[in-house]
């Protein structure tokens, strides 16, 4: 048997292969991190220098009064503007009070360094609360799927965390905010300077952001970092929502693709449109369409774009087997285990505390408490519409339409939660949580789209209806000048925010439509086309046996729950 | 020697146990075990589609005992498990070839 040469065994030739195909993506692996590593000079070299250390961030520029009105009073830039007399005036005072009271222009550089402190462990604080939500999706959906499967749940949660990260950390992050500081400067963080660089576009058109690859040169910076944990995690939360309807039935190997996928590509192109200063945030100014497009924490750039990819990949890989009979009858596979589910909702609620108010980027902002409470209405509401409706329907009140329900309305206030009232929360809620329920029954009677976890419903169809709600409930009590529109009045008011329908503003209304829609072509046809390819190289499901059997063996060699005797038998 | 096997409710097994301790029986086994006999299942639903609930859990008692104590053992079952409702179970009797007590290597009788 040791003569030297390599063995022949089918064992042998298995390892060879696996050997050879892990030395191939070894190779590519290592092949991207030294594109990337040659490439980041490249990006690092313009601009303002960053601050690594923290010490040069937050100064007498960042800090403002309750209203928004800066410390520092700017000289005007353009003398051609009606009211530059009046400016220049504001500003040459201003000028003089510093040269009177010089400590005071000191105090005044302290007082921002503590503004922008406070809003860095708000950020962070609340960044920390969406990374627990990992734990409550874990729970929640490997409360839902069959006892075969839970292993494999608990694993696509942990590897979707770690994948989806690794791909934000080389690439995506830079997609998405590599120009944030040109149209979108994150003010309450000190600014981000250093990320003003579009790959893909310029101005106001920017389609791709260009700075802090591989968070480094510009992106090595406390308060881009800052930023980046805070959105790293709200990806994550894209990431982990495609488990909710791909379970039971992928294999690992193409879920990391997926994870890979919405990391590096998907999530981080749209959130630069509409978060990173791209082109759909500036189509107030540019399209006249009220402030652009708007969508407060991300019930689209992160939810929509979660569920219509899930529903995407569902519709890539065809139900579960015995899913729907040869007459479409549905056949039931229950939860396995409710407890996992309940307690799992409420770990997404608790998180939800940080993904929605922490979304102000700032304990500053003090529309804060609004946030928070608007939060929780919507999530109650949900949860009450969809228990009463299922049990209208049905007879019974179901325990996972109840946490859906919550579910939904949380993903549907999450557009809108800055820009209402603590009424439209309410009625917001209430049509989630019946969209909802419309939406389980409408995958599995009506277009057969098998959805474990009601996760296209949830996110997919209740995201689309948050960017929606913010076309139609914003009363304008908040967000004047949000995406540099209306900086001084809106609508005829000063001080006017972000409006809705219902409170005079179609054009914003038409603008959330357009976006939302865009959104779910884009996450939806974007999976669809990768994924379908893929799928025809090598397909993506696991065999009809191994389905039957259940994941956790065949794919991790181990069960979620051993059975006692199998475990001690070596004991 | 003899084999009873009785399927009995979730709920009778205080009383049964307490009736079998009295009569001197000393061993038996226990299993949670589903299933159904004319005790019908119902329709249920879980998240819009149907599913029939055909199944009821209970519980199965095994004991081995000399043939002649096997009278009293089904009274004792029986005196505890009837409710007089339909699902009250049904008890199998049945020859046993040989029994071994593992420990000290007994068989038959004494084994028991």
């Amino acid at each position: 048997m040791d003569d030297g040469r390599m063995g022949t065994t089918p064992q042998a030739s298995m390892r060879r292969s696996r050997w050879s195909l892990f030395s191939r993506r070894a190779v590519l692996l290592l092949a991207t991190f030294a594109l990337g590593s040659l490439l980041t000079p490249c990006f690092a070299d313009e601009g303002p220098a960053p601050d690594p250390s923290g010490t040069a961030t937050g100064d007498k520029t960042s800090t403002t009064d309750a209203a928004g009105n800066g410390f520092v009073v700017a000289a005007p830039t353009d003398p051609n503007a009606p009211d530059y007399a009046r400016k220049k005036k504001d500003s040459d005072d201003f000028q003089a009070q510093m040269a009177k009271e010089p400590l005071a222009a000191k105090l005044a550089d302290h007082v921002g360094h503590l503004r922008v402190a406070t809003n860095f462990s708000w950020t962070l604080l609340t960044g920390y609360l969406v990374l627990f939500m990992q734990a409550g999706f874990a729970l929640l959906t490997c409360g839902l799927v069959r006892k075969k499967n839970a292993g494999h749940l608990m694993m696509l949660n942990f590897a979707a965390y770690v994948f989806a990260f690794l791909a934000y950390y080389a690439v995506g992050y830079a997609f998405q905010f590599g120009a944030i500081a040109i149209n979108a400067a994150p003010a309450n963080l000190g600014g981000t300077p250093t990320l003003n660089h579009f790959l893909l576009g310029s101005g106001q058109w920017g389609f791709l952001g260009g700075k802090g690859f591989f968070l480094s040169g510009p992106g090595y910076d406390a308060g881009s970092l800052c930023l980046t944990l805070f959105e790293v995690v709200f990806m994550e939360t894209a990431g982990y929502i495609i488990v909710g309807a791909i379970c039971e039935r992928i294999n690992f190997w193409s879920f990391l693709l997926c994870e890979i996928f919405i990391g590096g590509f998907l999530y981080p192109i749209f959130g630069c449109w509409v978060w990173g200063g791209g082109w759909l945030s500036q189509i107030g100014s540019t399209l006249n369409l009220g402030h652009g497009y708007v969508d407060f924490a991300g019930s689209t750039v992160v939810h929509a774009v979660g569920g219509f990819a899930a529903m995407a990949l569902s519709v890539v890989l065809g139900p579960r087997l015995g899913k729907y009979g040869p007459d479409g009858k549905v056949k039931v596979f229950p939860a396995h285990n409710l407890v996992y589910v309940v307690t799992g909702t409420f770990i997404l609620l608790f998180g939800w505390m940080g993904f929605n108010p922490g979304s102000t980027l700032g304990a500053s902002d003090l529309r804060i408490s609004v946030v928070a409470v608007n939060t929780n209405l919507a999530a109650v509401a949900g949860s009450a519409a969809a228990l009463l409706l299922w049990y209208l329907i049905f007879g019974k009140p179901d325990i996972t339409m109840a946490c859906n329900g919550m579910l939904a309305g949380l993903v549907a206030i999450t557009a809108p939660c800055a820009f209402v009232s603590p009424n439209s929360a309410v009625v917001i809620g209430t049509l989630a949580g019946v969209l909802v329920c419309l939406g389980v029954l409408f995958n599995d009677r009506v277009i057969k789209v098998d959805d474990p976890c009601g996760a296209i419903s949830v996110h997919g169809y209740c995201g689309f209806l948050g960017a929606i709600c913010v076309g139609l409930f914003a009363d304008g009590t908040y967000g004047a000048g949000w995406n540099g529109v209306g900086t001084s009045s809106y609508l005829g008011h000063a001080g006017q925010g972000v409006t809705g329908l219902f409170h005079g503003d179609s054009r914003q209304f038409l603008c959330q439509l357009l976006g939302a829609s865009l959104c779910a072509v884009w996450a939806f046809g974007g999976t669809f086309g990768v994924f379908w390819i893929v799928n025809k190289i090598k397909s993506m499901r696991v065999s009809p046996d191994v389905e039957l059997e259940g994941l956790d063996i065949p794919e991790f060699g181990l069960k979620g729950y051993p059975e006692d005797a199998t475990v001690t038998m070596e004991a | 020697m003899k084999r009873i096997d009785a399927v009995i409710r979730q709920g009778s097994l205080d009383e049964v146990r307490e009736r079998l301790t009295n009569i001197g029986v000393e061993g038996l086994t226990l299993t949670e075990v589903i299933g159904f006999g004319r005790q019908k299942g119902h329709t249920e639903y879980y998240r819009g589609g149907e599913y029939k609930v055909d199944f009821h859990p209970k519980l199965l008692l095994t004991i081995v005992a000399d043939e002649g104590q096997v009278e009293e053992i089904l009274e004792a079952i029986i005196g505890g498990a009837r409710t007089g409702n339909i699902g009250d179970g049904k008890i199998f009797v049945t020859p046993v070839d040989e029994v071994v007590r593992i420990r000290t290597g007994e068989i038959g009788k004494a084994a028991v």
